[in-house]
This record gives structure tokens, C-alpha cells and sequence, in this order.
């Protein structure tokens, strides 16, 4: 902050006074709708979900056959 | 009293109350709300491509939509625009100035950015029959760190002179100065609705802002060096972190505070670069010490690790159907992995 000159301290002071403001959510919540939502989303994750790797585009999916 | 004085004690103040609003909002903590999830497996993945063709250091790498092109940036002077698939390269741009730090590629896929030392970004358009400079976006007044479209109209950047900024292509001028940051701004990443983006600076201080009020909603603290890296979980309710103290950290948007970090003992390499897997479920970091970690979001315990480059991991990426993670490092090398 000591960077700062006075108009620039008073923004901050102001950007403070707003970000105390925020309506903050309690963890209780937040946490198991997040773990909630990671979980259901882990079906679709290539790197959890092998099916989903099984057309993989960097893998050759049948023998070279030469001409 | 000076004025100046006023302020700051005001603005601690205000710091100690915002602390003890979060300490009322964490009546749990991530161990016991992930506590009934099975831990991920172990993740071994094998390098499907090496992809040769810079001849210096690889400092930025970004995705097409398309999930097959790719952009890579070095200080060769060059971008290099790949086919993953195939490991060829589809295009080279030059750049006028070599110290290039960041590149990004428009959802669209019809442009490019690219900056660094010059403190300018430049848009180049690639489907013009021979690639032109669209764009120099010039008004920054130190390097350019970080750069992200949202559309081929608008594009974000963040820089070393502590501001970060959203464009109009059309004009090539700034529409929105974010103001904030008492360091060099490092990193930035879009929200997935497009409506916010979130910062990470020299200052330890990640920053959540609106696009388009231009406001500072939220700022994450916790950290203790360079924040390099931020990405925002696809819920969008949360942001990882990775810095130069070594770890990486996950920030819950609502609860407004650090709720788990990734951290080892072992580990004392600064994280250069992050990317998530589409579930979130895992985090591709990479580190000056060589290698990506691989963690789990949800249990902060490390999963695996991608072993291959012979110099500082400098950039990850997924792309969006999260079908591999590509790393590009100083050994001038990208590799794809899955």
C-alpha cells in the first residue's frame, strides 16, 4: 500500500469498503454443492471415465495396412 | 493524523473485518464435505505426441475450441499454430518482437494473439490467404503477461503494470482498465459465463472482477509469492491458483476464501502453469522442477505425475473436451498426454 498515492489509496479504501459488502455463502453449502457437482461431472472426464477415452484420437484404433 | 495515514488504517481495518466475515462463513471445511467421496485413482498417462518445431524456450500454449489446433508461443520469434492430431504444424507466425510471453486463440478460430516484452498484444488473423497483423493493442505500460478473447471483438490481457484490460478489436483501444493490483499482474482466466474473470499478481493476491462494471468484486489471499497461474473450476463457483510459493490453491467464489491447498514437502519448484480436467476432479500443474503434478481437487493428495520434458514445465493445457493435457516447456518441446 505504500505504493499507492491518495486517490489511488482512496479507491482502494472504497474497492474494500464493497468487497466487505459481498454476500458470502456459508462452506456448509458451497462445499458439498461444489463436491457435488465435481462427482457428477467425473462420468464425462476422459482421465476418470475410460469409456469415454475409447475413440482416442492420438491412438491408432486399427493396424497400418500397407498398400 | 496525515490523510494518507487515515486511509490505510481504515483499509486495515476493513482487511480485518472482510477476515472475520470468511471465518463466520466456514462452519466446515473441504476434508469433511469431500469426506464421503472415494479418492481418485492413480493417473498414468503415456505421451501420445512430441511435437518438434520451436527452436527456444515454450512459454505460452492455448487451445482451439476445435479441440484438435493449438497455438504455441516461444521466444524463437515465432507461433506456431499445431495439429495435434497429426503433430503437424499447420502454420508459423512471425513475430516482430521475440520476448513474447502469452498467446491465445479466439473461440472462433479465425484469430490469434500474442505479447510479451513489447507491452503490446498483437491479433493476427489466420484465415486471411496469408496470415496479417490485425490488430496492435498498444497502452500498456509494462510487459504483456496474459491475453484471452472472448470473442473476435474483445479480448482481455493482463500485465506488469499491475492493471489488466478489456479491448475493442474493432478500435484496437482499451474499453475497460481494471484497476486493483499493487504488482505486475501474471495471469488471467475467463469465468465459463463470460461475465467475470479472475487475475492473479506479483502481489500474492488473486482478484475476481466484473467484465463489465470494471469493478473488483472479490480478492483471495493466502498465498506468499507470484501468483503464475489461475483457471476457474468449469462450476464456476470456485478458481485454482499456482505460485511461486509452490503450491497451487482452491479458492470457493461463494464462501469467499481459500478452502484446500496442494502442497508437499517435497516439492520446493514454483508452479509455472495449471489446467483442470473437464470434471474439475483433477489438477495438471506444472513446475520449474521439470515435471506436472497431478492432483485431486477434492482431497489435495498428488495422483500422478507427467515426467518427460528436460526443462521447466512452462504452460498446460486442456482442452475442452478434456480429452488430454498438452505441456510446453523450456526444453522447447510440447507434448500431449492422455
Amino acid at each position: 500500500m505504500d505504493e499507492l498515492d491518495e486517490t489511488q489509496l482512496k479507491n482502494h479504501v472504497d474497492s474494500l469498503k464493497q468487497q466487505l459488502q459481498y454476500n458470502r455463502e456459508k462452506t456448509s453449502i458451497s462445499l458439498p454443492e461444489l463436491t457435488k457437482w465435481i462427482e457428477e461431472k467425473m462420468n464425462e472426464d476422459p482421465f476418470l471415465n475410460p469409456d469415454v477415452l475409447k475413440e482416442n484420437p492420438w491412438v491408432e484404433s486399427s493396424k497400418c495396412v500397407i498398400i | 493524523m496525515g490523510e494518507m495515514e487515515q486511509m490505510k488504517k481504515e483499509a486495515e481495518a476493513l482487511k480485518t473485518q472482510i477476515e472475520a466475515a470468511r471465518k463466520a462463513a466456514c462452519d466446515t471445511d473441504m476434508a469433511s464435505a469431500a469426506s464421503g467421496v472415494a479418492p481418485a485413482p492413480r493417473v498414468q498417462l503415456k505421451t501420445r505426441r512430441t511435437l518438434k518445431g520451436h527452436l527456444a524456450k515454450i512459454y505460452a500454449m492455448h487451445w482451439s475450441t476445435d479441440n484438435k489446433l493449438m497455438v504455441s508461443a516461444s521466444q524463437d520469434g515465432k507461433l506456431l499454430i499445431w495439429d495435434s492430431h497429426s503433430g503437424n504444424k499447420v502454420n508459423a507466425v512471425p513475430l516482430k518482437s521475440s520476448w513474447v510471453m502469452t498467446c491465445a486463440y479466439a473461440p472462433s478460430g479465425n484469430l490469434v494473439a500474442s505479447g510479451g516484452l513489447d507491452n503490446m498484444c498483437t491479433v493476427y488473423n489466420l484465415k486471411t490467404p496469408v496470415i496479417k497483423t490485425v490488430k496492435e493493442l498498444d497502452a500498456h505500460t509494462g510487459y504483456l503477461s496474459c491475453a484471452r478473447f472472448l470473442s473476435d471483438t474483445e479480448i482481455l490481457t493482463s500485465s506488469g503494470d499491475t492493471t489488466c484490460a478489456l479491448w475493442d478489436l474493432e478500435t484496437g483501444k482499451q474499453k475497460t482498465v481494471f484497476l486493483n493490483h499493487v504488482g505486475d499482474c501474471m495471469c488471467l482466466a475467463l469465468s465459463p459465463d463470460m461475465n467475470s474473470f479472475v487475475s492473479g499478481a506479483c502481489d500474492s493476491l488473486a482478484k475476481l472482477w466484473d467484465i463489465r462494471d470494471g469493478q473488483c468484486k472479490q480478492t483471495f489471499q493466502g498465498h506468499t509469492s507470484d501468483i503464475n497461474a489461475i483457471s476457474f473450476y468449469p462450476s464456476g463457483n470456485a478458481i485454482i491458483t499456482g505460485s511461486d510459493d509452490c503450491t497451487c490453491k482452491m479458492y470457493d467464489l461463494r464462501a469467499d476464501q481459500e478452502v484446500i491447498g496442494y502442497q508437499d514437502a517435497a516439492l520446493n519448484s514454483g508452479v509455472t502453469s495449471l489446467a483442470l480436467s473437464v470434471s474439475g476432479r483433477l489438477v495438471f500443474a506444472g513446475y520449474d522442477d521439470f515435471n506436472c503434478n497431478i492432483w485431486d481437487s477434492l482431497k489435495g493428495e498428488k495422483v500422478g505425475v507427467l515426467s518427460g520434458h528436460d526443462n521447466r514445465v512452462s504452460c498446460t493445457g486442456v482442452p475442452v473436451d478434456g480429452m488430454c493435457v498438452c505441456t510446453g516447456s523450456w526444453d522447447s518441446f510440447l507434448k500431449i498426454w492422455n
